[in-house]
């Protein structure tokens, strides 16, 4: 039945942008137990943890070609829908910053991360994981407040928006004192410059993340 | 039987048809924001509907039924009255077709836009395109415009001021239950004093602009601040509803508006020329004005109720399953603005279309910001079935005319 009144009612792209956040957050956890696994001795899964990053990636593009092939011209939304497409592009980089963190691993699989750094990895990890955790949230309460307009849910959001940017400087450290301490290691020169590539990329996770946030900031800005 | 009884009896089963087909595909328009905001469940708003179309039918509808007629097709066409009679019933055939038509192809099509078409079709036919009053067509055709533009510019600023004034303020609950009155009364306004102008009853009590403005404004407060009582008894739990539960309840009050509206409204479009049948078979001639005679318009209604009570089911059922976005604040808004401008219109003497009507203000809403993904090129869609409606009636009307005339 087509009637004049239900067809001005679209899919609305936050479906999809919850949908995509969620997909985000799966590969937060994969990530984590794939780094781990590369640095365990007994751990043969790295492999499959990296296909399921790949395979997650290719369903988080889905949804973004959906969100973005779905919001013709004259489509009246609470945000610009530009703005939604930003969005979208920073919340995706992250998946594909973590995806390419893991490929960057296997391309050197042996010897792989130095014992002297594998704390401050795990730890550099579990920096840039609250944040990738943070994004489905954000979008959760970002579409709670474009459905009630209440100052205190913008609160709720800009919250979320502020930690992200906190998260992110927490990041920053730790990227910093990796390449410090691989920079003046006495190993061999194409260690260095895999570890540094490597905590640059995992850094870039986090920078997504916040970017993100701020693109949030301008949809959520009065 | 003489043929002229046949023709009423043609008459009435066409009119009543085309008031079935009303009630089957504008229930849609009227209730479609209370029941996709869930305010109602689809039994409360079919019971709703079906109930106040009729009483809207009954007792507001007379207005608007000699408008149709008198304004668009110069009278001239009905000094003979077999003529007439023949134009009027293939009007009507022809509207009730096209609307079946529309309904079975699923087209975004008006009953009221069917009929003013099939109206001029008749003219046509009968006596040339000069019989057509152009400015009264322009005015019409002006209106479809006007009437979505003004509702969307109602539903817009009302949202705005929900928003401004409710939902981003500290505590949204409790300003909500204060505001409550104010847009209880704003309703309430409206309808009194489309009552006091429009129905037979308040013109004889012949209320003149200030007192009649004043009696509304009593009313309203009356109502309204009664309303905020209701509400403050019946407001439910406020951490589970919050504000949109108060919104939800006004939302049942201004369902039953829009209903009434619509019956008002809409009636017109099966019995207007049904009221022409009626009267060249009674007393053998038209005059320039047509006295609707309360049963013709109840007979309307209950056309009306019935479409309402046998198709609203599968209608309201879509409609429920498909918006899920709407919630009560909006749909408030939309069905303010959606019976604001038709009575306002129809005060006027403009056949508006409730479809029109619900869809500006549901772009209104979603220019406030308030929906999250609303398509707005929807409208070049309807405006293309309007530019269609109406010769595709008109051309329909006169073929009807040309058999009926051979047969007859």
């Amino acid at each position: 039945m087509r009637l004049p009144f239900l067809s001005m009612f679209m899919t609305s792209p936050f479906d999809g942008l919850e949908e995509h956040a969620e997909k985000v957050k799966e590969c937060a956890w994969t990530f984590q137990q794939a780094v781990e696994c590369h640095m365990s001795e007994r751990c043969q899964r790295f492999e499959e943890l990296r296909k399921e990053i790949i395979r997650l990636e290719h369903e988080a593009d889905a949804i973004k070609r959906r969100i973005r092939g779905h919001l013709p011209k004259g489509t009246m939304l609470p945000v610009d829908k530009f703005q939604i497409f930003r969005y979208l592009r920073e919340q995706d980089a992250v998946i594909d910053s973590v995806e390419d963190a893991l490929d960057w691993i296997s391309y050197r699989s042996d010897p792989g991360i130095p014992k002297e750094l594998h704390n401050d990895f795990l730890l550099f990890v579990d920096a840039v994981i609250d944040p990738i955790d943070e994004l489905s949230r954000m979008v959760i309460e970002a579409r709670k407040y474009f459905q009630n307009y209440s100052e205190g849910q913008r609160a709720v959001v800009k919250e979320i928006i502020r930690s992200l940017r906190q998260q992110e400087h927490n990041a920053d450290k730790f990227e910093d004192i990796i390449k410090e301490k691989a920079l003046n290691m006495k190993i061999d020169p194409v260690t260095v410059f895999h570890m540094v590539r490597l905590a640059e990329t995992i850094g870039s996770i986090a920078d997504h993340a916040e970017n993100a946030g701020d693109m949030m900031r301008a949809m959520v800005a009065r | 039987m003489t043929s002229e009884l046949i023709v009423l009896i043609v008459g009435y089963v066409f009119g009543f048809y085309m008031a079935w087909n009303i009630g089957a595909n504008d229930v849609a328009n009227s209730m479609a924001s209370a029941v996709g905001a869930k305010a109602i469940t689809i039994r409360q708003a079919i019971f709703i509907a079906g109930i106040l179309n009729l009483v809207g039918a009954a007792f507001i509808g007379s207005h608007v039924t000699d408008t149709i007629r008198k304004g668009i097709v110069s009278t001239e066409v009905l000094t003979d009255p077999h003529q007439a009679l023949i134009g009027a019933l293939s009007a009507l055939l022809a509207a009730a077709l096209w609307v079946s038509f529309a309904t079975w192809r699923a087209l975004p099509v008006s009953t009221t836009h069917s009929i003013v078409g099939a109206m001029v079709g008749f003219g046509i036919m009968t006596g040339g395109f000069s019989v057509i009053n152009w400015d009264k067509l322009g005015a019409v055709v002006l209106s479809w415009v006007i009437s979505p533009v003004f509702s969307m510019l109602i539903a817009f600023f009302m949202f705005k001021v929900i928003i401004r004034l409710i939902l981003s303020v500290e505590k949204p609950f409790t300003r909500a239950i204060k505001l409550a009155p104010v847009f209880i009364g704003l309703a309430i306004f409206v309808v009194v004093l489309s009552f006091l102008f429009k129905t037979p009853l308040g013109k004889k009590l012949s209320v003149q602009m200030p007192s009649a403005l004043l009696i509304a404004l009593v009313a309203a407060a009356l109502l309204g601040w009664l309303g905020k009582l209701a509400l403050v008894r019946f407001a439910g739990d406020p951490a589970v509803e919050g504000e949109e539960g108060i919104f939800r309840r006004i939302q049942i009050g201004t369902s039953c508006y829009v209903a009434l509206a619509q019956g008002a409204n809409d009636v017109a479009n099966a019995i207007g020329p049904l009221a022409v049948i009626y009267f060249l078979v009674k007393t053998g001639e038209v005059g320039t004005k047509v006295p609707v005679p309360f049963f013709l318009l109840l007979f309307g209604g209950i056309g009306i109720a019935c479409g309402i009570a046998m198709a609203g089911h599968r209608v309201m059922d879509t409609i429920g399953r498909k918006i899920t976005t709407l919630t009560n604040t909006r749909g408030f808004s939309v069905d303010f603005a959606a019976a604001t401008t038709v009575l306002i219109a129809s005060k006027m003497g403009l056949p508006v279309s409730t479809t029109h009507a619900a869809v500006g203000g549901v772009m209104g809403v979603g220019l406030a910001r308030g929906l999250e993904a609303v398509n707005f090129r929807i409208i070049f869609q309807i405006v293309i079935y309007w530019i269609l409606t109406l010769p595709a009636a008109a051309v329909t009307s006169m073929i009807i005319f040309k058999l009926i005339q051979a047969l007859y």
